[in-house]
């Protein structure tokens, strides 16, 4: 029957966006050790970037894309220098408290420059789809899982081979080893949450043609970015990726197979998160938890 | 019997009773517009006493809307099936907080720090979801009313919401005396090295969730009877997440008197915003979130710490003054202390 296929395809489709809206949590997180709470307002204003560059500029979402990560990453670094590098030794409790005041005025930043209401970017291929047989392919979420997974693609290779992203994955390794190589510590953190909030906005861009942008989107969002990594294991690349396909397909399902599932799909992230943090907190690919 | 009277009789103590009077006593005298500042300076008090006791055990709460939630539901359920008055239902709404805290603390055993916080977070967001997906119990989206004829007069709602708030804050000043708060603060600053010394952490902070959910909860009842309208958007509310964080964050962290004082400024400054700026929407969570940062950053020991710093001072300088030949030594006692 058709219907399982089908719901398969939109599963991996939702999971293959979500990748991209987890990875750069699991970036900043493995390399500065601060779980950023304002991760979700990020992609919040990705999202409206994008808007804003359709609307005012006529400049596609993808277009727009690259400059908008580009712009990101300075003011990320930025943002790293003067706000998040004061806390990085500072007890856990600042840090929450402190990510969560800066996720709060962006939030309200937004609400009130462009109000509650509900909008959404809409590209020619927002509303196309491919069919074969019975089954329907989305464009929309076809096109934005694709850019999402390239996205993921390069950052993962930047990562494995290039210069700066391996003195990025020494620094999460082992701090201490890794100032001993001589690496550049403070620059590398503010490298990282600077790439981290470019993939932030390049996730919103894609979810501008995806699904609705309002100022609160980013808090569900964290919900759902929380759901991936903590299933994955706080911190692991790898564990975020199978973390974002289950958590997708997983809502898929519910949404499928439950009644009025639709209205569940919102609670599943919660409850996965729940459920692991219960059964397993360092998830499927983390490493024991060490407080 | 006198020598222990005397000995209750310190500034914490007193102060305390003396909120108490302040806030109780006019609720039988003064205009709506006075019960109204003070019905929210309760609710306030009750929510940042409750998350201060949270974080005074290193536990921090992102999901105290979850606590509040479940109050509002309990109190105005069991209110409108049976025709119970306030007073009386806010017995099993308080049960149902304390519950709820007990089953945190069994869920979440041995997390701590942002793990924790996450899960709390979960836990308020998953039943918001629920309320809004059971419309037979809750109802739902549409929303449920208080019986009208159940509903007291403002002055004794206010009477009510300012005695469980002075009860909550009496509460949290006792602890303050107890090994309990010790035992509480050693889990904060290292649990491996607090348990080696034979404290359980997870029967202390069974306690004290219980505790903190049971005020939160209280609160939430009185708040469902003030309003008089709950839907799931309402009861679990973002806000209140924020707000039970803000005033302990603003007076200073982990003491009760930085819980009281941050209330109160909060509330002035809910005001100050509301004249300046009308009742535009985002306005007061966006200074809520300023607060959060500046003070992060720049007041980490909040304007209690503040407070207590420039006491000080001025007691070193009278002692300076007072005797000029211990001066210098004095000097070099402060300097190595800083």
């Amino acid at each position: 029957m058709a219907y399982l296929e089908q719901c398969l395809i939109d599963g991996v489709l939702l999971g293959g966006i979500y990748v991209l809206l987890a990875f750069g949590l699991t970036l900043s997180f493995g390399v500065t050790r601060v779980v950023n709470f304002a991760h979700g307002e990020f992609i919040m204003v990705g999202a409206y970037a994008a808007f804003w560059a359709l609307a005012l500029l006529k400049l596609d979402p993808l277009v727009s894309l690259p400059l908008a990560m580009l712009a990101a990453t300075v003011v990320g670094m930025l943002l790293f220098r003067l706000v998040e590098s004061r806390i990085l030794n500072a007890p856990d409790e600042n840090q929450i408290l402190l990510t969560f005041g800066l996720a709060l005025i962006l939030q309200n930043v937004a609400l009130i420059l462009w109000s509650g209401d509900e909008r959404s970017t809409n590209p020619p291929y927002a509303f196309s789809s491919l069919m074969y047989g019975e089954l329907v392919v989305p464009g929309a979420r076809l096109i934005g899982c694709l850019v999402a997974l390239i996205l993921v693609g390069l950052v993962f290779l930047w990562l494995r081979y290039a210069e700066l992203g391996r003195a990025t994955r020494a620094l999460a390794e082992n701090r201490e080893a890794a100032v001993l190589m001589g690496i550049n510590v403070p620059q590398m953190y503010a490298l990282a949450f600077g790439l981290s909030v470019a993939l932030a906005m390049a996730a919103g861009a894609i979810l501008s043609f995806v699904s609705a942008v309002t100022p609160f989107m980013g808090f569900e969002i964290l919900g759902k970015i929380f759901a991936i990594v903590i299933l994955g294991g706080l911190g692991s690349v790898l564990g975020s990726v199978i973390g974002a396909l289950l958590l997708g397909l997983t809502e898929t399902f519910v949404a499928y197979y439950i009644p009025e599932g639709n209205g569940w799909t919102e609670a599943v992230a919660f409850a996965v998160l729940f459920l692991v943090l219960i059964v397993r907190p360092s998830g499927i690919a983390g490493r024991e938890i060490t407080t | 019997m006198k020598a222990r009277f005397r000995a209750a009789l310190t500034i914490g103590n007193v102060s305390v009773f003396l909120l108490g009077l302040i806030l109780i006593v006019p609720t039988l005298y003064v205009p709506p517009v006075w019960n109204d500042w003070i019905f929210r300076i309760s609710m306030l008090l009750l929510l940042s006493v409750s998350w201060n006791l949270m974080a005074s055990t290193g536990l921090i709460s992102l999901g105290h809307a979850g606590f509040w939630g479940v109050g509002t539901y309990a109190a105005l359920l069991c209110g409108n099936k049976y025709g119970l008055p306030l007073i009386v239902v806010l017995i099993p709404a308080t049960l149902c907080g304390a519950l709820l805290g007990v089953l945190l603390a069994v869920a979440t055993g041995r997390l701590r720090g942002v793990y924790f916080a996450i899960c709390t977070l979960a836990m308020a967001e998953g039943l918001r979801v629920s309320a809004l997906m059971l419309p037979k119990i809750t109802g739902g989206a549409a929303g449920i009313f208080l019986r009208p004829e159940l509903r007291p007069s403002l002055n004794v709602l206010c009477f009510i919401a300012t005695c469980v708030a002075t009860l909550s804050v009496a509460i949290a000043q006792y602890l303050t005396h107890t090994p309990f708060y010790y035992a509480c603060r050693a889990i904060r600053n290292h649990e491996t090295a607090a348990q080696m010394l034979g404290i359980d952490p997870r029967r202390y902070r069974m306690v004290v969730l219980a505790l903190s959910g049971a005020m939160t909860s209280a609160g939430g009842g009185i708040g469902a009877w003030y309003g008089g309208y709950l839907d799931p958007m309402v009861a679990f509310s973002f806000m209140i997440t924020v707000q039970s964080q803000i005033a302990p964050i603003l007076g200073g962290m982990y003491s009760v008197a930085g819980a009281v004082l941050g209330s109160g400024v909060i509330i002035a400054l809910q005001e100050a915003t509301r004249i300046w700026f009308g009742d535009q929407e985002g306005v007061s969570q966006l200074v809520f979130g300023c607060i959060l940062v500046f003070g992060i950053l720049f007041m980490p020991q909040g304007v209690y710490g503040l407070i207590l710093r420039a006491w000080k001072n001025i007691d070193e300088n009278r002692q300076m003054r007072g005797s000029p030949k211990a001066a210098p030594a004095q000097n070099m006692n402060a300097g190595e202390r800083k």
